[in-house]
């Protein structure tokens, strides 16, 4: 069984050995792998975290299965709210978010890790494709301890040298200091996930660098299908697969519908 | 001697009688399709329209709205935009208030405070207010930082759909409040909210603290009335309907108008009253909308 996974399980499980017990982990919509991520890490060694999705708080370590959402916006999540907010309260209390984690991905994201959620084009009033909008990521990526791009596509079109517009500041211009010189307070980027590979940001320019490849993915294809140059250090190893049974606690308990597998 | 209180419970018809050309409205979650369907049924134009997803795609598809001010347009089903929405950005159709959830709510929050504006720190460093200069970057006087001075986003009406009002329009909602639903009602000169069922006075009493909305200027007795979108404690979305409605406004975007202009005038158009529009759905498949 550990020889067969998909690439989506292999980013979920990654991300869940990621998160530690006691953070407070806010996932959006439109985010399987970062679902499926909180879930487990939750259910595997997370019984203090706290999930926070559409407004509700829960610690739901106790339940037998976590599904993921049928659809985005299912609001029957409500029933393990121990508490409810409104976007407002939400972003009432900003302060204390060091140990918060959040998901972000983007249509655009740059070496920097600066992502793109307006759209592509140089006409900001004639745009070649709107996207969606930045939804809360400028406030999420400015006060969040840390944060992970996820992205669902690793090729030029998304992994681009600049970004059409920036609707979240990750690391900016570069440099260790890009944050704390603009008074942006959090942690910033600390990895982006593709289906083929995980990078993260060297230290002193934060430029992305990468860190693993997956099973079966080449150093070069990774090159080839980012569009800007990637620090690649002498030794690339592969991205870490999933143990047997987190496997198992990811199919049986937290991805029932195998939405991961698709 | 004058010894009655005034009574606040309204049709949908009459509520979408408040809104004018060229009004700002905001629009709750889930979406009090009631009324919005009202709104297109009188051919109401120029609308600034605060708003997400999908029923502000249908309100743009529906030719009412000229500017947009969301933090998000994204749909379910495969689109991360929905697809009137798009079209009309890019084609520069609509114009688009960019923004963000943080900012969203610190503008509706100034409006509310009467303030000029509001400092927030959420998309400094980003293209936001490049590409809205409404949004002011600023050095504080107090510690001399960067900040965004947000204006204030004023509401002529705000519409929302609830659980349960009196008829003195005393809100309660099922497991909280939409999402910047009470953000607007605050920012709003006038607030209208459809329910499920109107209670007795004495059941707000019981449990005052539970009451979102004190006193909304109008309430709409509206069951089913955010069809086809959820409504918490009541029903789930009709995926099947939005579904349909994606799939028309997608083949829209792509040149052909056909099915969407058949889908808003058979749903939008064509049913007079919310009653009406129910029949058409079916007592069948409102029932097979159950929570659990």
């Amino acid at each position: 069984m550990a020889d067969d996974f998909s690439t989506q399980e292999l980013m979920a499980v990654y991300l869940a050995r990621e998160l530690n017990d006691g953070e407070i982990l806010r996932v959006g919509v439109a985010t399987p792998v970062a679902e499926a991520a909180v879930r487990l890490a939750h259910l595997m060694h997370g019984p203090n975290m706290e999930l926070v999705f559409l407004g509700v708080r829960m610690n739901v370590a106790h339940l037998e299965t976590i599904p993921m959402p049928a659809f985005g916006w299912d609001r029957r999540v409500v029933r393990w709210a121990e508490s409810y907010s409104d976007t407002g309260h939400r972003f009432d209390r900003v302060k204390g978010w060091d140990n918060h984690v959040f998901f972000i991905g983007g249509i655009q994201v740059d070496p920097h890790g600066n992502t793109n959620l307006i759209g592509i084009g140089a006409d900001y009033r004639r745009l070649k494709f709107r996207g969606p909008g930045s939804v809360g990521t400028p406030t999420l990526s400015t006060h969040i301890g840390r944060y992970y791009i996820v992205l669902n596509n690793h090729s030029p079109r998304v992994l681009v040298e600049k970004c059409d517009y920036i609707s979240a500041y990750g690391w900016g211009a570069g440099g260790a200091d890009a944050r704390t010189r603009m008074g942006i307070r959090g942690g910033g980027p600390k990895y982006c996930l593709t289906p083929l590979a995980v990078m993260d940001f060297a230290e002193d320019t934060k430029r992305m660098r990468l860190k693993s490849v997956h099973p079966g993915v080449s150093v070069d294809t990774v090159k080839r299908e980012t569009g800007f140059a990637l620090e690649i250090p002498a030794s690339v190893p592969a991205t870490p697969a999933p143990h047997p049974d987190e496997l198992e606690v990811l199919r049986t308990r937290v991805d029932l519908a195998g939405r991961l597998r698709r | 001697m004058n010894t009655k209180r005034r009574e606040r419970i309204i049709d949908e018809v009459e509520a979408a009688s408040w809104i004018s050309d060229g009004m700002t409205i905001a629009i709750g979650q889930p979406t009090p399709m009631a009324v919005v369907r009202q709104i297109i049924r009188r051919k109401l134009k120029n609308l600034t329209v605060v708003d997400s997803g999908f029923s502000l795609d249908l309100l743009i598809a529906a030719g009412c709205v000229r500017k947009v001010v969301s933090y998000y347009a994204g749909g379910g089903f495969g689109t991360p935009v929905t697809p009137s929405f798009r079209r009309a950005a890019e084609r520069g159709e609509i114009e688009v208030w960019e923004c963000e959830e943080g900012i969203l709510t610190t503008g509706l929050q100034a409006a509310a405070q009467a303030l000029p504006f509001l400092p927030w720190r959420g998309g400094v460093g980003t293209s936001l207010p490049e590409v809205n200069r409404d949004l002011k970057v600023f050095t504080d006087p107090i510690s001399g930082e960067t900040l965004i001075a947000v204006p204030p986003i004023n509401v002529d009406v705000a519409i929302l759909h609830a659980a349960v009002a009196d008829a003195f329009g005393n809100v309660q909602h099922f497991g909280g409040p939409g999402w910047i639903d009470l953000f607007m009602a605050r920012a709003a000169d006038r607030t209208i909210v459809q329910v499920e069922k109107i209670v007795a006075n004495e059941e707000i009493r019981a449990d005052p603290w539970k009451t979102t909305v004190p006193g909304a200027d109008a309430i709409v007795r509206a069951p089913f009335g955010a069809h086809p979108f959820y409504s918490r404690g009541y029903y789930v979305q009709d995926n099947e309907h939005l579904r349909q409605y994606n799939d028309a406004a997608g083949s829209a975007a792509a040149g052909d108008g056909k099915a969407l202009t058949a889908f808003i005038e058979r749903y939008c158009r064509a049913p007079a009253t919310h009653a009406d529009y129910l029949e058409l759905i079916g007592v069948k498949r409102l029932l097979s909308l159950h929570e659990y």
